[in-house]
């Protein structure tokens, strides 16, 4: 391999790693707080591409109940984004309060909320179809008149990355590096942390938990509708299931950047996006093994993650 | 207090679930009436069509829903099954094995007289030997897998695999861009159809005494092709050939000219939907591909078809609407003959499906959105027309069209 | 009557095999393991089925084995009704479901070793990325047909009703089974461990051997359902056994009740036949068209909200073993295998 192709892998691989690790950003939010995986992320992700979609003022597509509408404004894109990441935020506290809360005030085993956020994600997933059909959907041109493509080697020995996906990679770093200082830095954070670490003692030390627990999951919501816009912008919104393709793999991003750790989503990202590039074209086909191949050394080798803690799990 | 809360959540439940329910009554009041032609009377035909309408492959389904309805509509409008009325009975195959097997298994133990469906090619493997046991005919619209009409007598498709033309399609980028030499070709291995096609294309590009680059495969579930793209462009490539579905393929080809291909790109079958266009838009321009239906064959039934689509959807249909209009086409036609020779109220049910079965295979169907079509003895589609198209994009991206290539309509054997 | 059994007698084998899905889930669970590992041998056991059948069994069984086995699959091959018929010997089925077993059990022992170090969540991770590496191997290894599968896979009976012959008697010994040993020596230590893993351990419970052995015990059905469901649906794909199916079938175990057999099989039976009740529904006759509409396609839309509702209001799930003791007490006996009535009090 020469050392070319190395670097174009590095930079394939972060740019496919970026893309991972936006998603499980807001996934990995509700975990590090509340210790518990929420499957209807996926499902408010894809969400969140709909609704900026929605709020540009753009035609539905030709199928579903809103067939070829269109809402009566438009709005800028950067607006569009923000109406779309509240309103999956919005979303986000729906969920929560469904299937969420009740389970949490009676003590209940994890597990069940698994289920009962899957249950919620299947619903949302069929009413965006029953609404919007089945059909992709593509944002217009937001890049205007910026090349598709960047190259960051000479023009001798080209690095070549779509420019929507660099885009994407800073964006998550952005998103890192806001939220580490709002959780380090801030009193609010500091009672996220406080719930976090034990959300009993959180409440006796007189803070509001519920109110605490809604606001993240606001913010794994609204950081989950950034990246549903973000990752639409780059491939397109698939259709109904656009974010459950990515739920899986999110999974393991956040596994093996540590669950919980906000830092090590987006390494866990990169790591999954190089891991997948370093697979021969002969064998692409064992790419989406990758993943879960790193997820399950990691496991057995170093439990807690990359970069988790060290706790497994209160007894 | 937890009481109190559990009645209001079960209220709020219920609140939603009218909220959800009655979306639709307010939508259905400025919804156009269908006013059932006056002429038709007595007991309706009733035809079963079990596609995805649920699950990952919906949006195929979606497509083939409204080719069906169109058709039935239609032929409705045209004197019906001579006089009776044609009535559709719709049961949602889902997009896995089982919800295929349910859907087929509610229709059998109906009265309709044969089933449409499903959608995908292991679908039908496991649906398909129920209907063969019942006796009742189906007609595949969108089943490409070479061993499907083998399923059995009741089996037969409208969908060709139309391997056959997809040399057509590397012929006519040959003849736009004659200094073509090396070609690299992807695949979507996770697809039964791409993965038997693309063995045709390679075929045919080692045949012309091109140079032929190592082969790239991906997943139908793939969004992201910046591995494939880069390993392959450093050997440049002067064309691309991809065998996919639209989604996964539109994205490719956005992503190969984002990263810098400039050269021709043709695709095969699966590329042939107007889903394409919504997913590279502009950057679509150009491509030059195989098609088993074209919006653009004359004939006045597909004119027809093309004309209601294009009022309600405001689009062109594309593959999976056409085939679906054909398989429906198909009973009309074979039921009308059925009905002239012996009459359907003279045989009992189980006599009319094996009676309708031997029919639709005899006949030849002269005017489809297919064209002419008819049966081999195992229930596999003969096509007479297949088309060569390129895709045409306005610049803004927002339009598209598929143009017919001249050297294009070509007489499979 | 019979045109009940035609339109829903694939139905009720469905439940049914579902039913054995979820108590192969359930059976680590005992442990308080939670696994999602089923799939990937459910996609196992079918595979195993499907190359078997297809490949080496056809009648006349070829000479691809070696001889006490050939002898074997001949007799099995004539012995069973049916053979005569055209049909696929059903004791051949029962002979893969033995080899899938094995092989389940064996690639259990090699997982489970490993990934049972883990707890909570973790494990049911890794068995996750277990799940989907399979998906993945059997989507490029060549044995296994690629995207398409295998396909054409001999039926053993006409009709699909009749595979009860087989669902039947799998569903009553795996519930026989389990519930046994939840009153046995080894059942307890399931129990404890479940309970306490720390206390269990100084009471002298070797946890690594039964977590093993749970999951084995879970593994081993799932390959033999595996077995029954490729022959059931004619074909066998790598969209069989996926993470979906997990999460699917640990539904079934957390609605149904998760801490006492009965409670997976009822939430089997029940969410399986959800979807199709409501496609009944919907085609009811008399009811307004927008509800028809929206029965047809909001079906799922539904489904969703019953799973997520049920288990908001039923965090114990529909059955806890509270319902059965309560019921058992006055007769004032509680073993010699009282555990075989529990089913028919399910329904």
């Amino acid at each position: 391999m020469n050392l070319t192709a190395g670097f174009q892998i590095i930079v394939n691989g972060m740019a496919t790693g970026g893309v991972y690790a936006i998603f499980a950003l807001g996934y990995t939010l509700v975990f590090s707080i509340l210790g518990i995986i929420n499957f209807a992320h996926s499902a408010v992700f894809t969400l969140g591409a709909y609704f900026t979609y929605a709020l540009l003022g753009s035609q539905f597509g030709f199928n579903g109940l809103l067939a070829r509408g269109r809402l009566p404004f438009g709005l800028s894109f950067p607006l569009a984004l923000l109406g779309g990441a509240i309103l999956a935020g919005l979303v986000a506290v729906m969920v929560e309060r469904l299937a969420f809360r009740p389970l949490r005030k009676r003590g209940a085993d994890p597990l069940l909320m698994l289920v009962s956020s899957l249950g919620v994600a299947v619903a949302i997933v069929n009413i965006i179809q029953y609404l919007f059909g089945a059909e992709p959907y593509t944002f217009p041109n937001i890049l205007g008149g910026l090349p598709g493509s960047v190259n960051l080697g000479t023009p001798g020995t080209p690095l070549v990355a779509r420019t929507v996906q660099l885009l994407i990679a800073g964006v998550s770093l952005v998103i890192l590096a806001l939220l580490t200082v709002y959780i380090n830095y801030t009193n609010t954070g500091k009672a996220l942390r406080a719930v976090a670490e034990d959300a009993t003692t959180a409440s006796l030390l007189g803070i509001n938990t519920d109110r605490l627990v809604l606001l993240t999951f606001f913010l794994s919501g609204f950081i989950g509708g950034i990246a549903g816009t973000l990752v639409g912008l780059s491939v397109g919104i698939t259709g109904p299931y656009f974010g459950i393709a990515f739920g899986l793999k999110g999974l393991s991003v956040i596994i093996l950047g540590g669950l919980g750790s906000i830092p090590g989503a987006v390494l866990g990202g990169i790591v999954i996006g190089i891991g997948e590039n370093l697979v021969p074209a002969e064998h692409v086909g064992y790419k989406d093994a990758v993943a879960f191949a790193l997820l399950f050394i990691v496991l057995l080798v170093r439990p807690q993650g990359l970069l988790g803690r060290t706790q497994i799990q209160k007894v | 207090m937890m009481k109190v809360s559990l009645r209001l959540r079960i209220a709020f439940l219920v609140l939603l679930a009218i909220s959800l329910t009655s979306i639709p009554a307010v939508f259905a009041q400025d919804a156009t009436e269908e006013a059932p032609p006056v002429e038709l009377t007595g007991e309706p035909v009733r035809i079963g069509f079990a596609v995805a309408e649920s699950g990952g492959s919906s949006l195929f389904g979606q497509e083939q829903v409204i080719g069906a309805e169109i058709a039935r509509d239609y032929f409705n409008d045209h004197g019906g099954i001579n006089g009776r009325p044609i009535e559709l009975v719709f049961q949602d195959a889902a997009s896995d094995e089982a919800g295929a097997i349910n859907a087929f298994q509610t229709l059998i133990s109906s009265d309709v007289v044969g089933i449409v469906g499903p959608t995908l090619s292991q679908q039908a493997f496991a649906a398909d030997p129920l209907a063969e046991e019942a006796a009742v005919p189906v007609i595949g619209p969108s089943n490409t897998h070479p061993d499907i009409p083998g399923i059995g007598d009741f089996i037969a498709r409208v969908s060709a695999p139309v391997t056959v033309v997809a040399p057509n399609a590397v012929d006519a980028a040959l003849a736009l861009n004659p200094d073509v030499e090396t070609v690299a070709v992807f695949y979507a291995q996770n697809d039964a159809f791409a993965t038997s096609e693309t063995v045709v294309f390679q075929a045919y590009v080692e045949e012309q005494g091109l140079t032929l680059l190592p082969v790239q495969t991906f997943q139908t579930t793939d969004t992201d092709f910046t591995t494939q793209i880069t390993n392959v462009l450093p050997s440049e490539p002067d064309l691309i050939i991809i065998s996919g579905l639209a989604v996964d393929s539109g994205n490719l080809v956005r992503q190969l000219r984002e990263l810098g291909f400039a050269g021709p790109i043709v695709g095969g079958n699966g590329l042939n939907s107007t889903n394409m266009f919504t997913v590279c838009q502009a950057l679509c321009d150009g491509i030059i591909l195989a098609q088993a239906y074209s919006p653009l064959a004359e004939g006045e039934i597909n004119q027809a078809l093309v004309e209601i689509y294009e009022e309600e959807q405001g689009r062109t249909p594309g593959q999976f609407t056409g085939q679906a209009f054909a398989a429906v086409q198909v009973f009309v036609e074979a039921l009308r003959a059925l009905d002239d020779e012996v009459g359907l109220d003279t045989l009992e049910l189980a006599d009319l499906r094996v009676q309708l079965n031997e029919t639709l295979l005899g006949l030849t169907y002269e005017d489809t959105p297919l064209g002419t079509i008819s049966f081999t003895e195992d229930g596999d589609i003969v096509q007479a027309a297949y088309f060569v198209a390129q895709i045409e994009m306005s610049e803004d991206g927002t339009e598209g069209s598929f143009v017919l290539l001249p050297s294009a309509e070509e007489e499979a054997e | 009557m019979d045109s009940f059994i035609n339109q829903y007698g694939f139905l009720i084998v469905q439940m049914v095999l579902q039913a054995v899905l979820a108590l192969s889930l359930y059976l680590p669970l005992m442990a308080g393991q939670l696994s999602l590992a089923s799939p990937a041998f459910y996609a196992v056991g079918g595979y195993v089925a499907a190359v078997l059948s297809t490949q080496k069994f056809l009648p006349p069984a070829g000479t691809v084995f070696p001889e006490p086995v050939q002898s074997l699959v001949i007799w099995l091959a004539t012995v069973f009704p049916g053979a005569q018929d055209g049909l696929y010997p059903a004791g051949l089925v029962v002979l893969e479901m033995l080899i899938a077993g094995l092989i389940s059990g064996v690639l259990a022992l090699m997982v489970g070793f490993p990934a049972l170090r883990l707890r909570g969540i973790y494990l049911a991770l890794a068995t996750i990325a277990f799940v989907e590496i399979v998906r993945v191997l059997s989507l490029n290894l060549p044995v296994t047909g690629g995207a398409i599968g295998i396909f054409n896979i001999p039926q053993p009976f006409h009709t699909k009703f009749e595979y009860l012959w087989i669902a039947g008697p799998l569903i009553l010994l795996s519930v026989w089974f389990v519930a046994r040993l939840e009153r046995t020596r080894v059942g307890r230590a399931f129990a404890a461990l479940r309970e306490d893993e720390l206390a269990a351990t100084a009471m002298g419970i070797n946890p690594t051997y039964h977590k093993v052995l749970a999951f084995t015990l879970g593994a081993v059905l799932a390959g033999m359902v595996g077995v029954v469901s490729a022959h059931f649906l004619n074909t066998w794909n790598a969209r069989q056994g996926t993470f979906d199916l997990g999460v699917l079938v640990l539904a079934y175990v957390v609605i149904g009740g998760a801490r006492t057999f009965a409670g997976p099989v009822l939430g089997a039976l029940l969410l399986t036949a959800l979807p199709e009740v409501l496609r009944a529904v919907a085609g009811l006759p008399g009811l307004p068209t927008w509800l028809t509409e929206f029965l047809r396609e909001g079906r799922l839309i539904i489904y969703g909200i019953l799973i997520a509702v049920g288990t908001v209001f039923f965090p114990q799930g529909l059955l806890t073993p509270e319902i059965f003791t309560r019921r058992r007490r006055p007769p004032g006996i509680q073993d010699s295998g009282a555990g075989e009535t529990a089913p028919t009090e399910v329904s």
